[in-house]
């Protein structure tokens, strides 16, 4: 703030505690002309209501001065009077660095803690998945729900089934919260026409033992050469490259005829975010233990 | 001051009001000129740039809309706000936001750093319908946004006006605009929008922050 603005601020503080200070010098000792009656000659009502005299009680006057020289205590402590910083240097940003720290502090016996286990290890740990769990739901549900089921509007993955697109140790679902994973299934309508997505997706469903057409399935078998360059000869995809897995009857975004029609002709694009700098990396590794510990059995369930 | 001076004030309505609109604006004559009249001297952050065509689409579908009256765009320098979303806000962010979209009100969550915590697909199932994927959302469905192309000349005439109050869109950014923002609709406009909201724009990255503000926060 410039000195000249310094100065109006000044200005009307000190033109505003002077008018307050001028009343409570004048107020107490103002003589009031009143009627013998007591009242002030103020009527309504043709006289029916008068206005009586009363001073203002001792006790309101003492609170509102304490209430004025409060104000000089604190502007002297705090900013508030022009470009004076208060004696304090009290900052909001310098209390949020204080909260902040204090914070981190707090927490980090927890997390010198969880530097020593792994993330599988990590995933018994009551503390950490309780933490785990907490920043989970801030984050993660939005795609991958409350419950980490997964949404197959997104081709959000269920968490909670040990079946993994990327890999489902520790250090492979850290990495995925941290650096994100984008899914790449390119289009192939062009290339295969309606019949053969239609023969693709009939010979998709035979990998999981679903209802589907033989002959259909038998003709898709033949294209799905091209496919097996990510999902495997055997369709069993490929976690190097997040290929899903065609033969467990666990779908991405939906496992009937029409979807995986759908899949086969537009492609897929899932985005898993980056999390890094949102998270960073000791929440990554405690929503990590919580994500592992969903599929694989909580150990500290006493339940 | 007589009493007569008082009883004058008093049984004078004009000049009771007068006086009582005096003493109950010194408080907003304090706080509120001095920022107002120095406002022209913040300047852009590091990396805010005017919005390109599509974004600024989309920033007027989300006014019209009236997302502000749910979302706030602004993180206060309070730790749990800053650990829930990020660095807090700066003036230096929003000085080519008119108007500026800081909000006080949140039914749903702040959004001034939402750009990229989710993906493309995400947003747009969310704005169709919000309870696919948050169940306990209150928010409602704005199906209609995937319907309406958007119109490369009104595009073009909101950046000449912005032009004139100040931001720097160049001659080309102009004559390119319907291109950018041929066949897109609303829907699209704002998810460009929400992806962008402080993505280039962190003053640093948020978990550094907290530790080593940017300002003391002294000189408003």
């Amino acid at each position: 703030m410039s000195n000249a603005w310094s100065l109006w601020v000044m200005f009307l503080v000190v033109f505003n505690l002077g008018i307050t200070f001028i009343l409570f010098l004048w107020a107490p000792r103002a003589k009031v002309p009143t009627l013998p009656d007591g009242t002030t000659g103020h009527v309504w009502a043709h006289g029916a209501i008068r206005e009586g005299m009363h001073r203002l009680p001792m006790w309101w006057i003492l609170v509102s001065f304490a209430m004025f020289f409060g104000a000089f205590g604190y502007l002297m402590l705090y900013p508030g009077f022009g470009n004076h910083k208060g004696t304090l240097g009290w900052t909001s940003h310098g209390e949020l660095a204080r909260d902040t720290a204090a914070n981190d502090a707090r927490l980090d016996a927890a997390f010198q803690r969880f530097d020593k286990y792994s993330i599988e290890q990590l995933a018994g740990d009551r503390e950490a998945l309780a933490m785990g769990e907490v920043l989970f739901r801030d984050n993660c549900a939005a795609c991958h729900g409350r419950d980490a089921h997964g949404n197959v509007l997104l081709g959000a993955p269920n968490l909670a089934d040990n079946d993994w697109l990327y890999g489902g140790d520790g250090k492979a679902i850290e990495t995925s919260i941290l650096d994100g994973r984008h899914g790449a299934m390119p289009a192939w309508g062009p290339q295969f026409g309606d019949a053969g997505v239609a023969n693709l997706a009939n010979y998709v469903l035979s990998l999981s033992n679903l209802p589907h057409d033989a002959a259909k399935a038998t003709a898709g078998k033949a294209l799905f050469t091209v496919c097996s360059a990510c999902h495997g000869p055997e369709g069993r995809g490929n976690p190097a490259i997040g290929a899903p897995n065609l033969t467990a009857n666990n779908w991405l975004y939906g496992g009937d005829l029409e979807t995986l029609e759908t899949t086969i002709r537009e492609g897929r694009g899932g985005i898993m975010p980056s999390w890094r700098g949102r998270l960073g990396a000791n929440d990554a590794r405690v929503i990590a233990a919580y994500v592992y510990s969903l599929s694989h059995g909580d150990p500290t369930n006493t339940k | 001051m007589a009493y007569r001076h008082f009883e004058f004030i008093e049984k004078h309505v004009w000049t009771l009001g007068i006086l009582t609109a005096i003493m109950v604006s010194i408080g907003g004559l304090a706080e509120i000129t001095p920022l107002f009249i120095e406002a022209n001297k913040v300047q852009p952050a590091e990396g805010v740039k005017p919005y390109d065509p599509l974004r600024l689409a989309g920033r007027d579908v989300y006014v019209r809309e009236g997302c502000y009256l749910c979302h706030s765009q602004m993180i206060r320098a309070l730790r749990f706000e800053t650990e829930r979303y990020g660095h807090y806000s700066t003036a230096s962010e929003s000085v080519y936001d008119r108007p500026f979209q800081w909000g006080s009100k949140r039914t749903g969550p702040d959004l001034a750093r939402v750009g990229g915590k989710y993906s493309d697909a995400w947003q747009r199932v969310h704005l169709m319908a919000p309870r696919e994927v948050v169940p306990q959302s209150n928010m409602p469905d704005y199906p209609w946004l995937s319907l309406a192309l958007l119109d490369g000349k009104d595009i073009q005439a909101r950046m000449r006006v912005l032009r004139m109050l100040g931001d720097p869109y160049s001659d080309a950014d102009i004559k390119n605009a319907p291109k950018a923002v041929a066949g897109k609709t609303e829907m699209d406009a704002l998810i460009a929008y929400l992806q962008g909201l402080g993505i280039d724009n962190e003053p640093q990255k948020p978990a550094a922050a907290p530790a080593a503000p940017a300002s003391d926060g002294g000189a408003p």
